[in-house]
């Protein structure tokens, strides 16, 4: 893999950290920059105006950039009007033989473009994952398909993993290995050294119009990132037989280390299911406000939001609810994180470990498997 | 049903207030977004704090209810409103789940009642505090310390359209996540009642750098027990936590499991 040809080829060139910057700010003219700002384990994805606002060293965030940016915590689908008169024939008797009218509104699709910059490969691996969900899953979502054209991905190999993460286990992290669904992959060449950039889309392709200001990767470039890889592949601390895991929690679906850790710690709080980059279950609610006795027209909005099968209300349905008990609640999360791979023929975690983390009493998933698979 | 006919369908409402600091009637007369619409479409046919006119007689479409039952007569009139009135809500969580006022309920009523009133007690007839489900069939929970907007409307609009209201049952935790705010709990060690108290607020507290202290209550199932032992962890004393606990969640059992 040496040589330009082979590069030109391959789309890798090794360009100056400070080129690559003057490159992103340009790319600003176009889209929207939105990259990690604030270091360590609590950096956030944030609109940022230049590259230098961004802390690239940055080890985690506590949402999900993928999930954030693509899949909204909020957002209004679908409202409809009601008036006076209605065609529909069901509703005649209420309103004394009256007509109504009920039209519907679809509010437009997301338009702005963004560029979402140093996504770390556990979370590219999550927006593959929801991918599967809202653009290939039985139901093609419009408002994600909508952003996700319009999302411009530049992903990041990790330069350090933390104690929680286990993205190594499911082959998600900590170099990416998915070499499509997302547009460029960055790999931080060390001090001074520049960035590896390797053009995985056509669009990047496209807009990175500096390519052959950098230099074809030399073959002791890719040797120092194989390095860079194997010596980061040594520092994660969790271990767990991932292959052995499917079907085998489902099992043992009242294990005691599932039940007794929901009793004495699970709180119901569903910090763990707001912060996975891959939890993609949100509920659809109609909004009405009191505007609706604005003369006589009533505006009923249908408003989705992320939800999770940790509160109790998720479950509930006519005449009962399916998942009363904590700790069938619990294993939901933890089995369809760690099991359920007929669903979508990948396990549902990228490990990047967000739920341990932030889990107020601690509660970790691997743990919990480890001890039911004992 | 209602609301196709709305233009004729003022639904006749009465505003009560038992023992509380009159919050949510103010919320409801003078500061929340949609007074405007809610003057318009209901007719307040008594609400003390919005006019002085209006009979308490009734009977009502809609009884509002503010307010912790302490004193006996308070229950004699909690169950004449819910005779009059075809739909009854609590509001606020001092009628929900007793709110301050059910602070009082961790003393002997007759401390409480030197305290306040020194030698001038007798006569007095307050009792330990209880919350009106206490009494009487409640329709609906109008939780918060005022009531969050989202509730409030979903209520009111429910009572126009004549659907049952669907009021929000998750924790605080997840409204603050959605609005991305940083966890004060995790990342600094602030006591925060998120995890088990009830969604409605947004999140207010925990998005201006707050530890959420419980003032719309506990949602359901909240693992007291759980929260507890972090809070310990965390180094708060016992005395603390059962402060925590019982700034609004007095009259709560203590351990909510499973
Ligand atoms: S974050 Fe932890 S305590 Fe909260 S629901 Fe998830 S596992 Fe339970
Ligand atoms: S773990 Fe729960 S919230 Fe997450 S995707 Fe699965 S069912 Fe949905
Ligand atoms: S700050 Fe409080 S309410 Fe927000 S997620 Fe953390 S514990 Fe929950
Ligand atoms: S965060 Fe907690 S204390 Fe603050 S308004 Fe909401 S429920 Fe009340």
């Amino acid at each position: 893999m040496t040589g330009a040809s082979a590069s030109q080829k391959d789309y890798k060139t090794v360009i100056p950290g400070d080129v690559f910057a003057l490159w992103v700010d340009r790319l600003g003219e176009q889209y929207t920059l939105t990259g990690p700002v604030g270091g360590g384990v609590t950096a956030r994805f944030e609109d940022i105006s230049r590259f230098a606002q961004m802390d690239l060293d940055y080890q985690s965030t506590m949402l999900p950039p993928g999930k954030r940016y693509l899949f909204e915590p909020a957002e209004e689908i679908l409202s409809y009007d009601i008036s006076g008169e209605s065609n529909i024939p069901g509703n005649n008797r209420e309103t004394g033989g009256k007509q109504q009218k009920i039209s519907v509104n679809l509010p437009g699709l997301p338009a702005g473009r963004r560029a979402l910059i140093g996504v770390h490969p556990c979370d590219v691996n999550a927006i593959l994952y929801l991918d599967k969900v809202f653009l290939r899953g039985p139901y093609i979502d419009p408002f994600y398909t909508a952003r996700r054209e319009n999302t411009f991905i530049i992903a990041l190999n990790c330069k350090s993993v933390t104690d929680l993460c286990f993205c190594h286990l499911l082959g998600a992290g900590p170099y990416l290995k998915a070499r499509a669904g997302y547009d460029m992959l960055l790999t931080d060449m060390g001090r001074g050294k520049g960035f590896l950039v390797e053009l995985v889309s056509e669009k990047a392709r496209e807009l990175f119009d500096i390519f052959s200001s950098g230099r074809p990767p030399e073959e002791k470039d890719l040797s120092a990132m194989r390095e860079a890889e194997a010596s980061l592949l040594k520092g994660f601390k969790k271990n767990l037989d991932m292959a052995g895991l499917q079907n085998a929690l489902l099992s043992r679906p009242d294990h005691h280390a599932l039940t007794e850790t929901s009793d004495s710690r699970c709180l119901s709080c569903s910090n763990c299911v707001m912060v996975c980059p891959t939890c993609f279950c949100h509920n659809v609610r109609e909004e009405t406000g009191l505007s609706l006795s604005r003369g006589g027209k009533s505006r009923i909005k249908k408003i989705r939001r992320w939800d999770a099968c940790q509160d109790i209300s998720f479950a509930k349905v006519h005449g009962g609810n399916f998942r009363a008990k904590r700790h069938a609640r619990l294993r939901q999360f933890v089995f369809h994180k760690l099991d359920y791979e007929g669903q979508l023929g990948t396990k549902g975690t990228v490990g990047c470990g967000r739920c341990i983390r932030w889990c107020p009493t601690g509660i970790d998933l691997t743990e919990i498997a480890m001890a039911m698979m004992k | 049903m209602s609301f196709y006919k709305k233009r004729a369908f003022r639904p006749r409402t009465g505003f009560f207030k038992f023992t509380c600091c009159t919050g949510c009637g103010f919320e409801l007369a003078y500061f929340q977004k949609s007074l405007e619409e809610t003057l318009r479409s209901f007719d307040f046919t008594f609400f003390r704090l919005a006019s002085s006119a209006g009979s308490p007689e009734g009977p009502f479409d809609l009884a509002l209810v503010e307010g912790a039952v302490t004193e006996p007569f308070q229950i004699i009139e909690l169950k004449k409103i819910r005779e009059k009135s075809k739909v009854l809500y609590a509001v606020g969580s001092c009628a929900i789940v007793g709110g301050i006022p059910a602070i009082k309920a961790l003393s002997p009523e007759i401390e409480i009642e030197r305290a306040a009133y020194k030698e001038r007690f007798f006569g007095l007839s307050s009792t330990r505090p209880n919350v009106i489900d206490d009494y009487v069939k409640v329709d609906g929970h109008i939780r918060g310390c005022p009531p969050g907007e989202r509730d409030l409307e979903e209520a009111l609009a429910s009572v126009l359209l004549g659907k049952k209201p669907e009021f929000i049952e998750y924790s605080v935790c997840m409204e603050c996540k959605r609005g991305g705010n940083a966890c004060v709990l995790v990342e600094e060690g602030l006591p925060c009642m998120g995890p088990v108290t009830n969604a409605g607020c947004g999140a207010l507290c925990p998005a201006h750098h707050r530890a959420c202290y419980s003032c719309f209550g506990l949602m359901g199932q909240a693992n007291v027990p759980a929260l507890k032992g972090k809070f310990r962890k965390l180094g708060f004393s016992e005395e603390d936590i059962e402060r925590f606990f019982t700034l609004f969640g007095a009259l709560e059992p203590s351990s909510t499991l499973i």
